[in-house]
C-alpha cells in the first residue's frame, strides 16, 4: 500500500499491524535511550513536570482506599494506646515529620516529595488507612514500610496520629519524656515498672529472658515493629549490659483486685489444665519448685499486653528465643475467652520475679 | 526391577516367545469353541524358587506380635477359626472351579445340555452360595453376641489422643481410675471391659492378636471386651486414619497371669518413687525447672499436667513414643531433643535448647520411673 493508499483508504488488519509494530518498536528504543543513556533528569531540584504530582497522589490515595480494611481495637484512641504510638512517633518518625510544635529540618523540607508535618500529614484519612500507610510505607516517597510483619503493634501509632492534630509542643513532650533521658525507660518506665496497659513492665523479668528478647528483636526472630526501631542500634554487648540494669530491680506493688475473670483465669492456669491446654503455672509460676529463667514471669504483667502476646503465641506470629516453641503448642488451643481470663489473673497476682510468684 | 516386572519379563523369556503370539490361536483348535480362542494352551512357566518367595512373603506376616494369624485371646481365636475356614474353603472352591473350567475347555470339550447348563447356573451360582454364605454369616452373627459380651473384673479405658493412648485401669471396687498411656495390660482368665473414647479426632483401636476393633469416636464412648490367654507380649494400633502421625500411633499389649497383673497393677497405683543419684536428682530439676509438669503427670510430685502422657511408671512401659521408639536413653534423648522429627505434628515440644548434659539427666531421671 502507497501512503496515498494509507492516509486514504479503508485500514486493512495488516497496515494495523505494521503500525502497532512501529510504534512498538520506536517506543521500546526511546525508552532504552532513557534508562541507558540517562536521559531522564533524577535530580529532586527538578521537580515534576505539571500534572505528574496530581497523577502521582490521586494514585496514592486510591490505592490506600482500595486496600486499607483493617479492624481499630475497641480502646484506639486510649491515652495508654496514644502515649505509646507517640514514644515510637519520637524514636522513628519524627525526624521527617516533626513533632507537634516544631518545624521539620531544612533538609527534610528539600526531600521530593517533602515529607508533610505531621499534623497535615494524617487530615483526611480514616484509621484503618492510617493504619495500612504506617504498615505498608509509600513506594518512591520516602515513606518506610513498618518493619515487622506483624500489624497490631501499628495502632498505637494510628492513636497517636489520630490525636495529634489536637496535640501542642508542651503534651507532646510531656509523653515523649525520658527519665535519665534513657530511651528503653521512656516507654518502659522508671525503673522499668510502666503503668501503661499496652507496654510490658520488665522489672518482673529475669536477665536471661531480657537479654533473649532484645536479642530476638534485633535478629527479627521475636516480630515488633516498635521493638526493631528501639534495638536498631544495640549491639550484643549493648544488650547483655541493659538486661543486667533492667533485671537487676525489686519488683513493687501490691496484688490488684481478684475479680470473676481473674478467679476463672486462675482455675485455669493454676490447677491442672485441660487435656488440651497445660496449666500455665508449670512454666510461669506460682511453682513450687525453681523454674527455668528463661521463662518469663508474669505476675503482675499488664492484662492488654499479656492478651495481646497470647493472641500472637496462638496464631503463630510470636517468635523469640529457643524455648519460645514450648509456648506455641502450649497456646494452640486457647480460646478468646481463656485469653482474657488468664491475663486478667495474671495481671492480679503482687508484681515479682518468677520464681517469688505467688497466688 | 520391581519382582512384577521381572516376573513379566521372565513369562516372555522362558516361553521364548511374547504373550501377545501366545493367545493366537491355534491352528488345531477349530473345534474349540470362539470364547475360548484367547485361552492360551500352555500354562504360564512359574518357576519353583518364584513359588517359594511368594509363599514366604505372603506367609511372613503371619507370626508375631502383631498378626490374627497368631491368636493369644479367646476373641482372636475365634476370628482366626473363622478365617482359616474361610480361606480353605475359598481354596477348595478356587480348585473346583477351576477344575470344572479345565475339565470343559480341555479334557473333555463338548456342548451341554440346556439342561446341565441351568443346574450349573442355578446350583452352583445361586443356591451353593447362598448355603454356605448363610451358614458363614449365621456362625459369625452367633459369635458376635460373646465378642461382645460384658467384661468382669476389670475396667480398662482407653481414650485416643493425637497420636498417643491415655490408658485408665479401674479393677472392680475401686473409685479412683489408676492412670497411665501408651500400653495395655490385661490379666488372662477373665473378660476385660475396655471402654473407649477420642479426643478430638476418630481413632480405632486394634489388637490383632487379641480381637477384633473397635472404632474410638470423639463425644462419644464406645465399648468392647477382650478374653486373652496366652501371656505374652504383643502389639496394637491405631486402624482408623486419624492425621499425620496415624502410622505411628501403636502401643505395647502385655497379657498376664492374674497375680502377676494384680501385682502389677498395684505398682502403678503408687506414687512415683523419687530418684536416686545425682544425675537422676538432677533431672528431676531439670523436669520441673522446663515445665514438664504442666502436660505431664508424675504422681507424688508437684507435676500434674492432663496434656500429654502419664509418666508416673514410665519406665515400666515397653515402648517409648506410643510404640514407636525402644525404651532407651538414646531414644530418650532422641526424642526430648526433636519429637517431631520421629513423630510429625506431634505435639509435645522440642527441648533442643537444652544441653546434652541436662538432656541426658532428664533422659536419666524419666528412665528411672519404674
Amino acid at each position: 500500500m502507497t501512503w496515498r493508499g494509507f492516509l486514504r483508504g479503508p485500514l486493512d488488519g495488516r497496515t494495523v499491524a505494521r503500525l502497532v509494530a512501529g510504534v512498538a518498536v520506536v517506543g521500546a528504543l526511546t525508552a532504552g535511550a532513557v534508562v541507558g543513556f540517562g536521559l531522564y533528569n533524577v535530580s529532586a531540584k527538578a521537580g515534576h513536570w505539571p500534572g505528574v504530582s496530581w497523577v502521582l497522589h490521586s494514585t496514592f490515595r486510591n490505592a490506600v482506599a482500595l486496600r486499607a480494611h483493617a479492624e481499630p481495637p475497641a480502646d484506639l484512641d486510649s491515652a495508654d494506646m496514644i502515649a505509646l504510638g507517640a514514644r515510637h512517633f519520637d524514636s522513628a518518625c519524627r525526624f521527617c515529620h516533626a513533632a507537634p510544635g516544631e518545624e521539620r529540618s531544612a533538609t527534610v523540607r528539600a526531600m521530593v516529595p517533602a515529607p508533610p508535618p505531621i499534623a497535615e500529614a494524617v487530615t483526611h484519612w480514616e484509621a484503618d488507612e492510617l493504619h495500612w500507610i504506617v504498615h505498608n510505607g509509600i513506594k518512591m516517597s520516602g515513606m518506610p514500610a513498618w518493619p515487622a510483619e506483624r500489624d497490631d503493634d501499628v495502632w498505637p501509632v494510628v492513636a497517636f496520629l489520630r490525636a495529634v492534630p489536637e496535640m501542642n509542643g508542651t503534651d507532646y513532650a510531656r509523653l515523649t519524656r525520658k527519665p535519665d533521658d534513657n530511651a528503653c525507660l521512656m516507654c518502659h518506665g522508671t525503673d522499668g515498672a510502666t503503668d501503661n496497659a499496652h507496654i510490658p513492665r520488665l522489672d518482673i523479668l529475669s536477665e536471661t529472658y531480657i537479654a533473649t528478647s532484645l536479642h530476638a528483636y534485633a535478629i527479627g526472630s521475636r516480630d515488633s515493629g516498635i521493638m526493631a526501631e528501639a534495638v536498631s542500634d544495640l549491639t550484643d554487648a549493648d544488650i547483655d549490659v541493659l538486661a543486667a540494669a533492667l533485671s537487676a530491680v525489686s519488683p513493687q506493688g501490691q496484688p490488684g483486685s481478684r475479680d470473676a475473670l481473674a478467679q476463672e483465669g486462675q482455675t485455669l492456669a493454676t490447677a491442672r489444665g485441660t487435656v488440651d491446654v497445660p496449666a500455665c503455672r508449670a512454666c510461669h509460676g506460682p511453682w513450687p519448685e525453681p523454674l527455668n529463667t528463661a521463662f518469663p514471669s508474669l505476675a503482675g504483667q499488664h492484662a492488654p499486653y499479656l492478651e495481646a502476646q497470647l493472641k500472637l503465641w496462638r496464631d503463630g506470629n510470636r517468635g523469640g528465643g529457643t524455648a519460645s516453641r514450648l509456648m506455641h503448642q502450649a497456646a494452640r488451643d486457647l480460646t478468646d475467652e481463656q485469653i482474657t481470663r488468664l491475663a486478667a489473673y495474671y495481671a492480679s497476682l503482687a508484681p515479682a520475679k518468677l520464681n517469688d510468684t505467688s497466688n | 526391577m520391581r519382582p512384577v516386572r521381572r516376573a513379566l519379563r521372565d513369562r516372555t523369556d522362558s516361553t521364548g516367545a511374547s504373550i501377545a503370539q501366545n493367545s493366537e490361536p491355534l491352528r488345531d483348535d477349530a473345534s474349540r469353541p470362539s470364547y475360548l480362542a484367547q485361552i492360551p494352551r500352555r500354562g504360564v512357566n512359574v518357576k519353583p524358587f518364584r513359588v517359594s518367595l511368594l509363599t514366604i512373603l505372603a506367609t511372613g506376616g503371619c507370626a508375631g506380635q502383631q498378626s490374627v494369624l497368631d491368636p493369644a485371646g479367646r476373641d482372636a481365636e475365634v476370628l482366626a477359626t473363622l478365617f482359616w475356614w474361610m480361606l480353605g474353603g475359598a481354596v477348595v472352591l478356587w480348585i473346583l472351579m477351576n477344575g470344572i473350567l479345565f475339565y470343559v475347555s480341555r479334557a473333555k470339550e463338548r456342548e451341554f445340555s440346556r439342561r446341565t447348563a441351568e443346574l450349573f447356573i442355578i446350583g452352583g451360582g445361586i443356591v451353593f452360595p447362598t448355603v454356605v454364605l448363610a451358614v458363614l454369616l449365621s456362625y459369625a452373627l452367633s459369635e458376635m453376641p460373646r465378642q461382645r459380651d460384658l467384661g468382669s473384673g476389670l475396667t480398662v479405658r482407653v481414650v485416643g489422643e493425637s497420636w498417643w493412648w491415655r490408658v485408665e485401669y479401674l479393677p472392680d471396687g475401686w473409685d479412683t481410675p489408676i492412670v497411665s498411656a501408651n500400653e495395655l495390660r490385661l490379666p488372662t482368665g477373665s473378660r476385660s471391659e475396655i471402654k473407649l473414647a477420642a479426643n478430638g479426632v476418630i481413632h480405632s483401636l486394634w489388637i490383632p492378636a487379641l480381637g477384633g476393633k473397635t472404632d474410638m469416636i470423639p463425644g462419644r464412648e464406645t465399648r468392647m471386651s477382650l478374653e486373652p490367654e496366652t501371656p505374652g507380649d504383643y502389639r496394637g494400633q491405631c486402624t482408623e486414619f486419624c492425621g499425620e502421625s496415624h502410622a505411628l500411633m501403636a502401643f505395647g499389649a502385655v497379657v498376664m497371669e492374674p497375680e502377676a497383673f494384680a501385682d502389677w497393677l498395684d505398682k502403678q497405683a503408687q506414687e512415683a518413687a523419687p530418684p536416686t543419684g545425682t544425675e537422676s536428682i538432677r533431672g528431676r530439676e531439670v523436669f520441673a525447672a522446663e515445665g514438664c509438669g504442666g502436660c505431664h503427670t508424675v504422681r507424688g510430685t508437684p507435676a500434674d499436667g492432663l496434656v500429654g502422657p502419664d509418666l508416673t511408671h514410665l519406665a515400666d512401659r515397653r515402648t517409648l513414643a506410643a510404640g514407636v521408639l525402644p525404651m532407651t536413653e538414646a531414644a530418650m534423648i532422641d526424642w526430648l531433643r526433636d519429637p517431631e522429627a520421629i513423630k510429625p505434628g506431634v505435639h509435645m515440644p522440642a527441648y533442643g535448647h537444652l544441653d546434652d548434659a541436662d538432656l541426658s539427666a532428664l533422659a536419666t531421671y524419666l528412665l528411672g520411673l519404674t
